[in-house]
């Protein structure tokens, strides 16, 4: 089953980044370098509701605790906003009743 | 007919508590509302917890049907991925839903696995939902910044689970600990009753149901102050000034029944439910230390020992299947919450394993043992009184995600799934934990007045809400309309009606099942934070 493009999803996750900012007292501006914990200010239970609201935006039932656990593993300090793009853009199936 | 119908939950309620705040004048309000109306208690889901009990409740399904078992649990029968639940996980039609399609509205409030909120005829505001997300994960879209517009005080930081403040909380457990623990709540639950009050003058819907869960809080950490039978002889300042600040809470929500029930007016009907109940508990079995006792477990080299002093039902670090060593384990607890055993077997979810053919015979096996070995050393007594398969309590579709094997305690609290250095510990203070009884409590017009009905079940309940709408019940709920809490004559001119079946949720059959393997600690740290809740270890 062929991927959704990167470009369209790298666009849907800083939009949904971005409607988080104005309650997130977030002022700089997200992007791929953007990182997820120490920029964002991200908790762990932050990264399970961004992961559950990517499932619904897509409404496709992702391996999100995977990627976690990979990042985990390297020992990565962060998780930076591209590498979230690229997991995604592996891992979403085209056609598969993306939400309006 | 047409009936509005107030769900006014209470999360762990129980009458031995609020018995007692009504006879001590607490909770005056609550006293005439159960003289008006009709209790009955209400049976929980096995196990007693949260998510499978608050969705059996608003779906009418059991949990093997809806899908929620636990607050993590597996993503497919046969995957070792394990997930944080969200309204994904909930595989039936909501009674929202229901609501919704007979051409009413409904608006739900902190309710869990809501969220990310799914389309409805009305509004969801979901609980269990970190701050920076509630907005996000709301419906309408414009939901919360309408009340962030409109509505005076509204405070998206204190409405909201915050997972950093209820650890900090309950990873204390100190009395200094208490005041903020207690304030805490009192703001939070002001914050829900604004909304509740705000979207009922401004949003009338059908059906409005609406979570206040500071009681489930308040009675695990301040259960000694709470249950009338903990109080001592020659109470102490401190304890009588902790427990006039426990009242503060249970007073504000008191007053927030009146104002609800006056404001949905007196055609209204209005339903008080708890999910579960709550009861003492002033023991900690260390299930998976007694499965190693017993040969059917092996603890990794590196795994930690559970701290001498630790006492509360989250404490502690979260264990993962990386704490186990999975060549030589048969059994093994990974979740408090659920109370429950699995059994790896070799090709279901990754190599390691007892055989596919020799599942039966050990579950057997560990059922036997778990029943007559596992006892209270001092005495001899049995620590487990039931131990359930999973086809017992989790029939249908989504059996196969829940644990092997399910157990009741003897305090009908949680075990710990710590590496303990003994088996059982006694508590330095009771601690309040789920008990299967909990409340159902209404009134309204033609709602008999003063009424002990026998027990009810969560299941009892979507279908009871219809039938006080005038709804007609969809066929395939499986418990009953509880027709007995109206009078005849109301039932008479009123019969339960049927008409149908649910409808199945638009994300359910495009859910996909993955196939990623499962490194434990990838959800570390989310269980992290959940353990603050005091369900995950």
């Amino acid at each position: 089953m062929q991927n959704l493009d990167r470009s369209v999803i790298r666009t849907d996750l800083l939009k949904i980044l971005d409607e988080l900012r104005d309650d997130w007292e977030f002022s700089g501006e997200v992007t791929e370098e953007s990182g997820l914990f120490t920029q964002l200010e991200f908790e762990s239970i932050d990264a399970v509701a961004l992961g559950s609201a990517l499932e619904d935006h897509y409404n496709q039932s992702l391996p999100f605790a995977e990627f976690l656990t990979k990042a985990a593993e390297r020992k990565a300090a962060d998780i930076k906003v591209g590498e979230l793009v690229d997991f995604l853009t592996s891992h979403l199936r085209n056609g598969e009743g993306e939400r309006a | 007919m047409s009936t509005k119908v107030v769900l006014f939950g209470l999360d762990g309620a129980t009458y031995t508590v609020l018995d007692d705040l009504v006879r001590r004048g607490v909770m005056p309000y609550l006293g005439s509302f159960m003289e008006r109306g009709v209790r009955a208690s209400l049976m929980s889901t096995i196990p007693h917890l949260t998510p499978p009990a608050w969705t059996t409740l608003v779906t009418g399904r059991s949990p093997g049907v809806h899908g929620v078992t636990n607050f993590l649990q597996y993503q497919s029968p046969d995957s070792p991925y394990v997930r944080v639940i969200s309204s994904r996980e909930i595989c039936c039609e909501t009674i929202w839903s229901m609501v919704g399609r007979s051409g009413g509205r409904a608006g739900s409030l902190n309710f869990i696995a809501h969220a990310p909120a799914q389309k409805v005829n009305g509004y969801t505001l979901p609980g269990w939902v970190p701050w920076r997300w509630v907005k996000k994960h709301s419906y309408p879209a414009d939901l919360v910044s309408r009340l962030q517009t409109d509505l005076t005080g509204f405070d998206l930081k204190e409405l909201a689970m915050d997972f950093s403040e209820e650890e900090k909380a309950i990873a204390g457990a100190t009395h200094e600990d208490y005041t903020p623990w207690i304030d805490l709540h009192i703001r939070r639950e002001l914050q829900w009753f604004n909304v509740l009050k705000h979207q009922m003058v401004n949003d009338p819907c059908a059906l409005t149901g609406v979570v206040f869960d500071g009681v489930d809080k308040l009675q695990h950490l301040l259960w000694q102050y709470l249950d009338p039978s903990c109080e001592p002889k020659h109470p102490s300042e401190e304890f009588l000034r902790t427990r006039e600040h426990c009242w503060d809470y249970f007073r504000q929500l008191d007053g927030f029944l009146k104002e609800i029930v006056e404001l949905a007016g007196p055609q209204a009907c209005v339903v008080i439910v708890s999910d579960h109940g709550f009861t003492g508990t002033e023991e900690i079995l260390y299930i998976n230390t007694w499965l190693e006792q017993e040969g059917f477990l092996t603890w990794a080299p590196d795994a930690e020992v559970a701290p001498a002093d630790s006492q509360e039902l989250g404490d502690g670090k979260p264990i993962h299947l990386t704490s186990f060593d999975t060549t030589k384990t048969k059994a093994f607890a990974s979740s408090a919450s659920s109370n429950g055993i699995h059994i790896p077997v070799a090709g279901v979810r990754g190599d390691a394993g007892i055989a596919p053919n020799e599942y039966e015979s050990f579950r057997e096996e560990l059922i036997h043992a778990l029943l007559t070995r596992c006892v209270d050393p001092q005495t001899g007594e049995p620590i487990i009184t039931n131990v359930w398969k999973r086809e017992e309590i989790f029939a249908g579709p989504r059996m196969n995600l829940a644990p092997d094997l399910t157990v009741g305690l003897r305090d009908s609290g949680f075990f710990s799934v710590f590496r303990g250095d003994t088996v059982l510990k006694r508590r330095p203070v009771v601690m309040g934990c789920h008990h299967p009884e909990g409340v159902f409590l209404a009134t309204g017009r033609g709602v008999r007045q003063g009424v002990r009905l026998a027990p009810l079940h969560l299941l009892d309940i979507a279908p009871t809400l219809l039938y006080a709408m005038g709804l007609a019940v969809p066929k395939d709920l499986e418990g009953a309309a509880c027709v007995e809490a109206w009078v005849d004559e109301h039932v008479e001119a009123h019969p339960v009606t049927f008409n149908g079946s649910t409808i199945i949720p638009p994300h359910v059959e495009t859910a996909a099942t993955e196939d990623a393997p499962y490194d434990e600690e990838g959800d570390a740290q989310v269980m992290m934070r959940l353990r603050a809740l005091g369900y995950i270890e």
